[in-house]
């Protein structure tokens, strides 16, 4: 019940400030998630910051790949309260995304990791380099045209980063 | 060994006769001094591991050798014949020196450690002097080492040790002054005989736990070990040293472990006096449970903090040093007056 | 920014990628002004496996054992998180006795880990004894352990609808004489290092993360704990058998590096009263429900979390209705946990370094997966 009126209250705030947001409801006992709120890429920091503002925690970034531009997938919770929102968003190739890791500071290295496996760019993020990959790597390994095993065999890296 | 003693000092005196008694007696005493640095450092660093090996559940040495007491003879052969790699961007002859002058101040305090009654090589008037100022020559020798090894872990290494072992020469100069006052002599010797009946320990408690902290920092031995502390500087100024060079830093370490354990002997408890038959076998037997005191200690206790080390010098021990001293003269001369 | 040539007193240090203290191959460039840190830069990625891309590469069965090769330390935890997100989205049922053998092997491996995590952490602060007496125990659990799953480390027992085999004599014999040497070598803990003046001094407000940096980094786990959050995904969002168990979330109050080594011992102690209660609950019964060879969920995505040794786990998995994942992002907690030492170094000393790092207990391969 406590989370259900916090998800209300929640709902109300985000309305109030980054006009009305399309909610999607899943199924926790099964997804994980309680809901998913699809946005454009102008309005994730004005979210962000409302969900900041509200005490939720940013638990990770992640994208998906599925061969027509980039899903964005942020994953925000109350560690108190049990529920989880799902925030996505679609970002067309090349197309860069907002950085928020100035409102959330674990978005630094999570921004880092998206952009390491699928060259997603943030704009605004302070040192957006590689951080699995050696930094001469040429390519993004989580994207849908990548190859494994072809022409990267990582004899060629150069493991002086600079 | 009173036998022995009395042989050697024999011996000595027939081969004197024959070429002129000072210089064969010091030529003798040397290579007896040299020759029991080896075996003794051979016997604490396999008294260290079996030591540490049973505090930790473990059983150390025990394949070479009646309980692997072969065991440091086969490493020292492993490490004598390991190449001496010197890394390219090192000043050479800084790095050699390095080493060579670690070792050498610890053989000279050996002419004066009173091993028994008879037994010691000279018994100078500043013995104690004599000890402390060569034990002051380690420290540049570390900080040779660690600046030519031109190893950012090696410099911060012996800047620390430098650091660490100026301010410990102070609390363990000034502990070993009030026992200096008391027995009114600088010789070795003139102080264990001052001690007939009973031990400085008892009238210099203070002074006796100072010297004992002092002299456990002045080895550079966990918990004060932070010039070398492993897990933050790797090996701290002896990073870059390979083979018989390293030896020569861990044969000094342990020589001069058994040097600041004498003198605590030498000051504290007794020296050779024992309750019973007086004679060397009590100065090593004291030397040697010191030794595995300190041992207990680096065993038990994590590492000190570089910054807590010196605050301890500086803000608890030297003040506490320094009263220690100004109350025993005080005593004395009152004493000196009744 | 840390490249820029530098006119002051101050130098580069890097600390790693080999080097005693940084567990692995981590590469922190440190700038420092004597032994005071200016600067500190994490590289990590050097034992970058590809683990994800492995994920989409193979059926969800034949991602089983790399499960366990990502937090070494906790396989098994890795091997329970992963079934269990996988049969809750593929709506495979798991015969209670399986479930309850899951979570005695799940608890000892947190126990491992944090033992592992002791040892070490005292080597890092100069006391190599403790650590030989956390391997002592670490041994008899890893055997006890090996009666069944087979392996030290990198374990594979768990299955999709069970686990690979049942309990037997020579494991509970050995789970018996554990618990209680434990108990007694976790009070021997605490009078050789808790209360020892050095240690305090050396961890006391050391590294403090208050509540609200800790959860605006991500931490999770004990250091999230440490902090006075008492966040645990076991209770939070509860799984398995969980809801059943009686066991305490510990807490600090200080978020220093003295109440992250706490909680991770009181931790101990609850573990070992999971594994006591859920043996004397052991139903009886299979251990292995039949399941599909290769699951195969609907299309959609499912993200699971899971309480590890370090902190939340958690497991999205992107179904396009095929055998192999669309996606499978891992998020692993040491990944948020580290990336806050940059914040947390300046101003300490290189000493204090190892104690902070240290305290956040990180696995590489966990992190650079």
């Amino acid at each position: 019940m406590e989370a259900e009126a916090s998800l209300h209250e929640l709902k109300r705030l985000l309305d109030d400030r980054c006009g009305s947001l399309s909610w999607q409801e899943a199924e926790p006992a099964l997804c994980g998630y309680s809901h998913t709120i699809w946005l454009e890429v102008e309005r994730l920091r004005c979210l962000a910051r409302v969900l900041a503002d509200s005490g939720l925690v940013l638990e990770f970034i992640t994208a998906v790949d599925r061969g027509h531009g980039l899903e964005l997938v942020y994953f925000f919770s109350r560690p108190a309260a049990g529920w989880r929102l799902k925030v996505a968003l679609r970002t067309a190739e090349g197309q860069p995304a907002p950085s928020i890791c100035d409102i959330y500071p674990v978005a630094n290295w999570q921004e880092r990791e998206v952009f390491d496996m699928f060259g997603q760019r943030f704009d605004g993020h302070p040192d957006l380099k590689r951080i699995l990959l050696p930094a001469d790597a040429d390519f993004h390994p989580l994207r849908h045209d990548f190859q494994a095993g072809e022409q990267h065999d990582g004899d060629h890296f150069d493991l002086e980063r600079d | 060994m009173q036998g022995v003693s009395d042989y050697m000092s024999g011996l000595g005196q027939a081969v004197a006769g024959f070429l002129g008694p000072d210089i064969l007696a010091l030529v003798l005493g040397l290579v007896l001094v040299l020759l029991f640095i080896q075996v003794n450092a051979m016997f604490l660093v396999w008294a260290e591991r079996k030591v540490a090996a049973h505090i930790q559940l473990r059983i150390g040495p025990k394949e070479v050798g009646p309980f692997g007491l072969l065991q440091t003879i086969v490493d020292g052969v492993k490490l004598v014949a390991k190449e001496l790699i010197t890394p390219q961007p090192v000043s050479w002859l800084l790095f050699v020196l390095g080493p060579v002058l670690v070792f050498a101040p610890v053989m000279v305090p050996f002419v004066v450690l009173p091993f028994g009654p008879n037994l010691q090589v000279r018994d100078l008037n500043v013995g104690l002097l004599l000890i402390f100022s060569l034990g002051g020559l380690n420290v540049l020798a570390i900080l040779l080492g660690g600046w030519a090894s031109n190893n950012k872990y090696a410099l911060l290494g012996a800047i620390r040790s430098v650091a660490q072992n100026v301010a410990y020469e102070i609390p363990l100069l000034l502990s070993a002054m009030s026992v200096v006052i008391l027995a009114g002599t600088f010789s070795m010797q003139g102080i264990v005989e001052a001690q007939e009946g009973v031990w400085f320990i008892f009238y210099q408690p203070v002074a006796g736990l100072l010297y004992l902290i002092g002299a456990i920092a002045e080895t550079n031995r966990a918990p004060f070990d932070i010039p070398e502390a492993e897990s933050e500087l790797v090996a701290g100024f002896h990073t870059e040293y390979s083979g018989m060079r390293f030896a020569l830093f861990f044969l000094a370490e342990y020589t001069n472990m058994f040097i600041v354990a004498s003198v605590a002997t030498t000051l504290f408890f007794g020296g050779w006096r024992g309750p019973v038959a007086d004679g060397p076998w009590w100065f090593l037997l004291k030397v040697y449970l010191l030794i595995f005191g300190v041992m207990w200690v680096r065993w038990t206790y994590p590492r000190l903090r570089f910054d807590q080390l010196m605050n301890f010098a500086w803000k608890y021990m030297i003040p506490i040093a320094l009263v220690n001293l100004l109350l025993t003269g005080l005593v004395m001369k009152l004493v000196g007056a009744a | 920014m840390l490249r820029a040539t530098l006119t002051d007193d101050t130098f580069y240090l890097n600390l790693g990628p080999q080097h005693p203290s940084t567990h692995g191959v981590l590469h922190l460039l440190l700038r420092l002004d004597g032994e005071r840190i200016v600067e500190c830069e994490p590289i990590i990625g050097y034992s970058h496996r590809g683990h994800e891309h492995m994920a989409q590469q193979r059926t969800l069965s034949q991602f089983l054992p790399n499960t366990g090769r990502m937090d070494y330390l906790a396989a098994l935890m890795y091997n329970h998180a992963y079934c269990l997100a996988v049969e809750r989205a593929c709506g495979i049922a798991v015969p209670p006795r399986a479930e309850y053998i899951r979570v005695i092997c799940a608890e000892l491996n947190r126990i491992g880990s944090h033992l592992l995590w002791f040892g070490a952490y005292l080597l890092d602060l100069g006391g190599i004894t403790p650590f030989l007496y956390a391997f002592d125990d670490r041994e008899d659990l890893l055997a006890v352990l090996g009666e069944i799953t087979g392996s030290r480390l990198t374990y594979n027992y768990c299955r999709f609808g069970g686990v690979a085999r049942d309990l037997n004599q020579a494991f509970c014999d050995g789970l018996e004489a554990f618990i209680p040497k434990m108990r007694r070598r976790l009070a021997d803990y605490h009078t050789l290092v808790s209360k020892n003046i050095i240690f305090i001094n050396r961890t006391r407000g050391i590294g403090v993360v208050d509540a609200d940096t800790a959860l605006a980094a991500g931490f999770s786990g004990p250091c999230l704990r440490a902090s006075g959050v008492d966040y645990d995904v076991r209770r939070a969002e509860p799984y398995s058998l969980y809801p059943e168990l009686d066991f305490e979330i510990p807490t600090g109050q200080n978020g220093d590096c003295f109440d992250r080594f706490m909680v991770r011992l009181q931790e101990i102690e609850q573990s070992l009263r999971i594994v006591e209660q859920a043996l004397e609950r052991l139903p009886e019964g299979e251990v292995k429900a039949p399941a599909p060879q290769h699951p195969t969920p609907d299309p959609g995505d499912y993200l699971f979390t899971y309480e590890s040794a370090r902190g939340r786990v958690g497991i999205y998995l992107v179904s396009g209705g095929g055998r192999v994942p669309l996606r499978m992002k891992w998020q692993v907690p040491s990944f948020n946990n580290l990336s806050v030492l940059p914040s947390l170094l300046p101003g300490t000393l290189v000493a204090d370094t190892i104690a902070i790092l240290g305290s956040i207990d990180v696995v590489m391969p966990e992190i650079d997966r």
